[in-house]
């Protein structure tokens, strides 16, 4: 009786009380605290591990080039970069870079790199881009000069990736410790899973930079919880806006939201089971999916139809008309399943994962769609550690995928749609477009811009016609931050998980 | 059984609605109409429409479908195969029983969520690996409760009898023992539903549930989790139902509780309505500690108001011994906790007085009656085990009462308590005060009751039965000692039993009861030598064996609500003629004595002629 | 007593090699490979060649039972091995985990106790009252509403319109004392909040069997005054089925509390736990299950113990 009432009052004063304290930790200034989605894995300078690593990756190292945040390639270790013949490109490297050692950055180092990135127990995510330079040259200590087996146009944009950080060959090893890169921020500790704290490397090669005293990268793993930690202004950017929030986010006029489109989600097939081996079919599945829904349902609008190839719209490669070749038409779609030999459609199963909340409602709408036209499907929704095996085993009918490609170059797209590459979860299984893959090959080697529009136009007539992959919506990426964050810029299209290297100019308060 | 209906109807209309969700002419509940989305209630969809403009009224009953399959699908399984292995592991012992618990112990060790992660990997999502993952984690709950079930059924009476019988292991299980557990069995069983069903929308929240777009309470939680801004009501319809189906769970399983373990709720007024017993007693004494004047009890009833206890008079003087005689039902047991202020809630005094030297316990506040109570006035009960409370040591039991009534310090009270053992006769006293009631037998824990009792020295003592329970060397040493304390301190003492030999041994009147009536009373030695009333006869009939319960009467004390009219021994009477059913006989003075029969006159010259 | 307690622990090591067991060929029994996976992160296509070096650095290639074989060999050692994903030692994370999972069951336990047994005795003293009804029903929607609403709602309320505190997050004890507390008020809470509900249910059950013993009636007999009664007497013997459940249920928090420290950010041992089983981190989720296991063995000796001082029956048993 007495003892529970008086508990609960006294409880209630309390609440009061714990108001009238400060609760929260005192901003360190110029500090910024980043709120990201999840905590890296690793951060292996020539592994991949993922988007969150990506940033941090982006703080420590840097690479010869960089993606400026208009999309251009800029210098970074090296300050130009030219082509000699088409299979040979010269890079001069700055004169000031030095890794967070203390030793420049020679011309050996970046050979080293290359050399250890190329081995035979490597496990770099561009080991075999790294196998195609057959000779590295370093004729003085800023020049290197790369030899590759085939022309390779898109050469330097490998460089700019931040899977191609350069870091000090003297660098320690053995468990847990971290290659020295040359970039503007140095660790300086982390509590695996929880958070990272970076502070400004003083010998940057540019001048000025980094403007920030200190990054706190915090992962927070709930989406809703990042968002609250922005409100509540425990943290004052966040990565990976969820989409739900967006709007709430834009009409708050505390906080700022950068946001553009980039990954994409978009079907892969299973060509050696039934049916789905038929060009027919597969365009009938592109037809019959009304992209608006997936937009709406999955992402809140924050997106676009994706009704082609995954090129962006800013891309000089651009072509309106084949960006819409899998327009929404069911009539066409069933005309199509007809053509094929099942007017009445047939029972086929899609692959998806219930563990990301955008792959599972998108294989939702899917659904839908497909039983309007009489596919009737099942929905497979293991977890993504089991999706992945299952989509490189090829044990799946159709797949619901989301990715995005690795640079804006139409290039970015032989990842995705060159069957000669090995079985892979994020290509469909089985199918050989010879042709395709013959263009690619050519558009990878052509240096003049005119020849290579019309290789890669050609190249997209084609893969609508055999929908080798099947596009379904443009997702926005975002950012938002305190409106006291400046300089940070969330990058377009496929880049926009580069944006972390906006990070060296961005000031706060 | 009545309390099983509300709950049971709860639970009921819910597995209804959802069996007969195809008929109920509702929109398909996977149907997508992404234009309406998040749309709010419309006359199609009076709850409105979900994140991809499916209908939720359709897909909250839908859901139900999903959620109490894998509910109520699991918890059976769970519920056979663990009652399967609680049983052989409590009835075999050894290595079934290291294999039954110590399997449960592995599984146990698996975090719930890690359990489920990695079977719904192993096997794929869907509702049938949700059963699964599920009877495995209620699968230990199940095993322990049987098992200890079991271990306490082993060692009860009836199922040594069996055994003595030659029936084998597996036929005593069946027959015996599991009608037994099912009380527990069935709680677990109720419980494990609502768990399940919360543990359904958790999982399908991890995406290791129901596979979409099968709609289920949890998957419809998990979505409305991400609009909850845009559309915060999608959150409330499933967390209401889900709420709703859990209370309504929650009281079936109290009310399944009640229903198998009649001891736990509604008990106090079962027992209150069983002992009934009348009464009414000689003129005022003078000398009287306890006099008894009148006492009339009475409970509601929803067959109305019963009086349990009609009209009984009687006094003890000090240095007296009376015994309250009657069958189960008879209402002395009542008359006694009336006198001692411990009715059941649903009891209370009509009418009448209980005078302890002069005072009316009656009419005293609770505070004075607590001042009393094991102060002046003391009562020992009929099961020793169970009146002891099984975690304080017996001495500190005794010194409590001594506390309760003359504050001195602890170590004080307790060397009396220790000189009170000693006085009850139990050897060793030092030694026994620091034991339990479980370290003692039958007849030394009846000695620790009665110490407790005289800890204050009462002017009243009232034993209830306090020799039922003991086997009949050990009954005479409590008769004499109980004896030997009221003559050493003159205490009063009223002694209940349905026991005449016991009677004799003790007691210097008898007061006979019946269906809540005094029926005789008088000096003890004339009632034995020559008992007036037909019940008394009966009674005394039964007795000549010695300890066996009245078993010559036939038939059974008529319930209290449902009296005869008239005599209410009538109906069992071998002497009732139509007199006897015309009018209510009142008590009346015979030869020194009380005695309610009309034909005692009649019968009294027939065995005067005979 | 020595017999049972050196039986007791061989018994304890057999079950723990059996869960260790189990729960590594389980997990290599599972779809998905950890070296694929991590080359795989955001949605990439790694070089096949690079995903069978780092699965022959990783052993991954070796035959199953020459894998448990190493694994078995290094546990004997006491060496739990190290993440195969940025080769942290299992052991150094558990025990920087391990203490702040136990922080938050332990502050959860606290609150359900003081919060659930009290509340639970008033309704079972007033059966079938308002107040009974009106416990029973917040009892039941506590357990309905599920932690992933609760906790997004208290961090909308506490962190973003009252600020009284940060969204979620951990800070040591030693570094900020008063930080640390107004961050685990939330994810203390939050555990609280299924703890109460059973808690609660369980002291009720328990209140009213106890109240309805014939020795409550001797105790009123006695003359005791009601406090006395209710707390020596009916809480007094209420409180051993209350304990039972809630030791079951607090060894089941043991890496679960995976949806509480997700909500808050609190760095506990769950998630460390689920991310492993994503990532497929085999002598992680292998090295925190044992831990897991050995914790659950420890809880129950401890239970015992602990019974064995609440109920003097069991003592001698």
């Amino acid at each position: 009786m007495t003892p529970t009432r008086r508990s609960l009052l006294a409880a209630g004063a309390a609440l009061p009380f714990l108001g009238a304290v400060p609760a929260r930790a005192q901003r360190q200034p110029g500090v910024l605290r980043f709120g990201l989605s999840s905590f890296p894995p690793s951060i292996q300078p020539w592994v991949n591990t993922g988007t969150a690593a990506a940033t941090v990756k982006l703080l420590i190292y840097r690479g010869l080039v960089s993606f400026a945040p208009d999309g251009t390639l800029r210098g970074e270790l090296a300050e130009s970069w030219q082509n000699e013949n088409p299979t040979t490109w010269v890079f001069r490297l700055r004169e000031n870079a030095v890794f967070q050692n203390g030793d420049r950055v020679t011309s050996e180092d970046i050979r080293w790199n290359l050399e250890q990135m190329a081995a035979e127990r490597s496990t770099a995510f561009y080991r075999g881009q790294a196998q195609r330079i057959a000779r590295i040259e370093t004729p003085d200590a800023r020049t290197v000069r790369l030899v590759t087996m085939e022309p390779m146009v898109t050469l330097p944009l490998w460089f700019a990736n931040y899977h191609m950080m350069m870091v000090s060959p003297r660098s320690p090893t053995g468990a847990g410790s971290l290659p020295i890169g040359a970039g503007p921020f140095v660790l300086k500790g982390q509590e695996r899973g929880v958070s990272l704290d970076l502070e400004p490397f003083d010998r940057y090669y540019k001048p000025g930079l980094p403007k920030l005293r200190g990054v706190r990268m915090i992962a927070y793993a709930d989406e809703n919880l990042r968002v609250a930690a922005l409100q509540a202004g425990d943290v004052d950017l966040i990565e990976y806006v969820p989409w739900q929030a967006m709007a709430s986010i834009e009409a708050d006029p505390k906080l700022r939201l950068d946001a553009a489109d980039g990954p994409f989600m978009y079907l892969t097939f299973n060509t050696t089971r039934p049916h789905l081996g038929d060009a027919r079919v597969r365009r009938a599945i592109a037809h019959a999916i009304r992209r608006e829904d997936i937009v709406k349902a999955a992402f809140f609008g924050r997106g676009s139809p994706l009704e082609g190839l995954p090129i962006p719209p800013g891309s000089p490669l651009f072509d309106a008309e084949l960006a819409t070749g899998w327009r929404y038409d069911p009539d066409r779609a069933r005309a199509l399943l007809a053509e094929a030999g099942v007017p009445n459609g047939f029972s086929t199963n899609i692959l998806s994962t219930a563990q990301y909340g955008m792959h599972k409602d998108t294989a939702e709408v899917v659904q839908q769609h497909l039983a309007a036209v009489g596919i009737q499907a099942e929905l497979r929704l293991p977890d993504w550690a089991t999706r992945v095996t299952l989509g490189n085993r090829g044990q799946f009918d159709i797949s619901v995928m989301g990715t995005t490609t690795e640079n804006n170059d139409p290039d970015g797209l032989t990842n995705l749609i060159d069957g000669s590459l090995p079985a892979s979860y994020i290509r469909s299984i089985g199918l050989r477009v010879p042709r395709i893959e013959e263009l690619l090959a050519a558009g990878r080697a052509e240096f003049d811009e005119a020849k290579r529009r019309a290789i890669y136009t050609e190249m997209q007539r084609i893969a609508l016609a055999e929908a080798p992959i099947v596009g379904l919506a443009w997702r926005s990426q975002g950012y938002a931050m305190v409106p006291e964050v400046r300089g940070f810029k969330a990058l377009a299209g496929a880049l926009n998980f580069f944006s972390g290297i906006t990070l060296e100019e961005t000031t706060i308060g | 059984m009545r309390r099983l209906a509300i709950p049971g109807a709860l639970v009921a209309a819910i597995v209804l609605v959802a069996l007969a969700a195809p008929i109920l002419g509702l929109p398909d509940p996977v149907q997508q109409d992404i234009a309406q989305r998040l749309s709010g209630p419309t006359a199609g969809s009076p709850l409105g429409r979900d994140e991809f403009g499916r209908d939720v009224l359709s897909r909250l009953i839908w859901g139900a479908r999903a959620s109490l399959t894998v509910a109520f699908a699991s918890a059976a399984i769970a519920c056979a195969l663990g009652t399967l292995l609680g049983l052989l592991g409590g009835w075999f012992r050894g290595l079934g029983e290291l294999l039954a618990l110590r399997s449960m112990d592995i599984v146990l060790c698996f975090p719930p969520i890690l359990l489920a992660l990695l079977v719904v990997t192993l096997l794929g999502p869907g509702s049938g690996t949700l059963i699964l993952v599920l009877a495995i984690l209620f699968l230990p709950g199940f095993v322990r409760v049987t098992y200890a079930e079991v271990l306490s059924a082993r060692s009860h009476d009836y199922v040594e009898a069996v055994r003595a019988l030659g029936a084998g292991p597996l036929r005593i299980l069946i027959v015996t023992v599991l009608p037994n557990v099912a009380g527990p069995i069935l709680v677990q069983l109720s419980l494990a539903v609502a768990a399940a069903v919360v543990l359904e929308s958790g999982l399908s929240f991890l995406g290791l549930g129901v596979v979409p777009p099968e709609p289920s309470w949890g998957l419809m939680i998990r979505g409305a989790r991400a609009t909850m801004a845009q559309a915060p009501l999608l959150l409330l319809w499933p967390c209401a139902v889900l709420t709703f189906t859990i209370l309504a769970m929650n009281l079936l399983c109290d009310a399944l509780r009640d229903w198998v373990d009649p001891r736990t709720a509604s008990a106090v007024r079962l027992r209150a309505i069983d002992r009934v017993l009348p009464g009414l007693l000689p003129p005022a004494r003078a000398d009287a500690v306890l006099q008894v004047d009148r006492l009339t009890v009475e409970i509601d009833t929803p067959a109305g108001v019963i009086r349990p206890v009609d009209d009984v008079s009687f006094a003890v003087r000090a240095g007296e011994t009376v015994a309250i005689v009657g069958e189960s039902g008879s209402g002395k047991s009542l008359t006694a906790a009336s006198v001692m202020g411990l009715l059941p809630p649903a009891a209370r005094i009509a009418q009448g007085a209980a005078l302890l030297d002069g005072t009316d316990l009656l009419r005293l506040d609770e505070a004075a009656l607590r001042r009393l109570r094991g102060g002046a006035m003391a009562m020992v009960f009929q099961d020793p085990m169970s009146s002891l409370n099984p975690v304080h040591r017996t001495g500190d039991q005794v010194a409590e009462a001594i506390l309760a009534h003359r504050p001195m310090p602890r170590a004080a009270a307790r060397r009396e308590a220790v000189g009170l053992f000693r006085r009850v006769g139990i050897a060793d006293p030092e030694r026994r005060a620091n034991a339990f009631p479980h370290e003692m037998s039958g007849g030394m824990r009846q000695r620790v009751m009665i110490a407790m009792a005289i800890a204050n020295n009462p002017r009243l003592l009232i034993a209830d039965e306090p020799t039922t329970a003991l086997d009949v060397t050990v009954q005479a040493q409590i008769l004499d000692l109980l004896a030997d304390l009221r003559r050493e301190t003159g205490m009063a003492l009223v002694f209940i039993t349905h026991n005449l030999g016991v009677v004799a041994e003790i007691a210097d009147r008898v007061v006979v009861m019946y269906a809540g009536q005094v029926v005789e009373q008088g000096e003890t030695e004339a009632v034995f030598a020559r008992p007036l009333h037909p019940y008394t006869r009966a009674l005394l009939a039964a007795v000549p064996e010695g300890d066996e319960k009245p078993a010559g009467i036939p038939g059974v004390v008529p319930p209290p609500h449902a009296l005869p009219p008239g005599c209410r021994f009538a109906p069992r009477c071998p002497h009732a003629a139509p007199a006897c059913e015309a009018a209510a006989p009142s008590l009346e003075s015979y030869d020194g004595r009380l005695v309610r029969c009309v034909r005692v006159a009649a019968w009294l010259r027939e065995t005067a002629s005979a | 007593m020595l017999v049972w307690t050196v039986r007791r622990i061989l018994v304890s090591l057999v079950l723990i090699w059996i869960v260790a067991t189990v729960i590594f060929t389980v997990i290599h029994l599972v779809p998905g490979d950890p070296a694929e996976l991590l080359l795989s992160s955001g949605g990439m296509a790694p070089d096949p060649a690079a995903v069978a070096e780092l699965r022959e650095r990783l052993g991954l290639d070796r035959p199953f039972l020459e894998q448990y074989g190493a694994f078995l060999s290094g546990l004997l050692r006491g060496d739990l091995g190290a993440s195969m994903i940025d080769e942290y030692p299992v052991i150094d994370e558990v025990l920087l985990r391990l203490p702040r999972t136990l922080e938050l069951i332990a502050a959860g336990a606290i609150l359900a106790v003081l919060i659930g047994i009290p509340v639970g005795t008033q309704a079972a003293l007033r059966r079938g009252t308002v107040f009974d009804r009106a416990t029973s029903a917040t009892a039941a929607l506590l357990l309905a509403v599920p932690i992933f609403v609760v906790g997004t709602l208290l961090v909308l309320v506490f962190a973003q319109w009252l600020r009284w505190m940060p969204a979620g997050g951990y800070v040591p004890l030693a570094q900020d004392p008063w930080q640390h507390l107004t961050l685990l008020t939330m994810p203390a809470l939050a555990v609280a909040k299924g703890l109460v509900a059973v808690v609660f249910r369980m002291t009720r059950a328990a209140v009213l069997d106890s109240l309805s013993r014939d020795f409550v009636r001797t105790a009123r007999a006695k003359g005791l005054s009601p406090s006395r009664i209710l707390v020596h007497h009916v809480v007094r013997n209420a409180i051993i089925p209350v304990l039972t459940v809630l030791a079951l249920h607090m060894g089941t928090l043991l890496g679960g509390t995976v949806l509480v420290e997700y909500v808050f950010n609190w760095p506990g041992m769950s998630t460390p736990l689920l991310k492993a089983v994503e990532a497929r981190d085999y002598p992680m989720v292998v090295g925190i299950v044992l831990t897991i296991s050995v914790l659950f063995v420890a809880l129950n000796l401890v239970m015992d113990l602990v019974y064995a001082a609440l109920d003097p029956r069991i003592r001698h048993a």
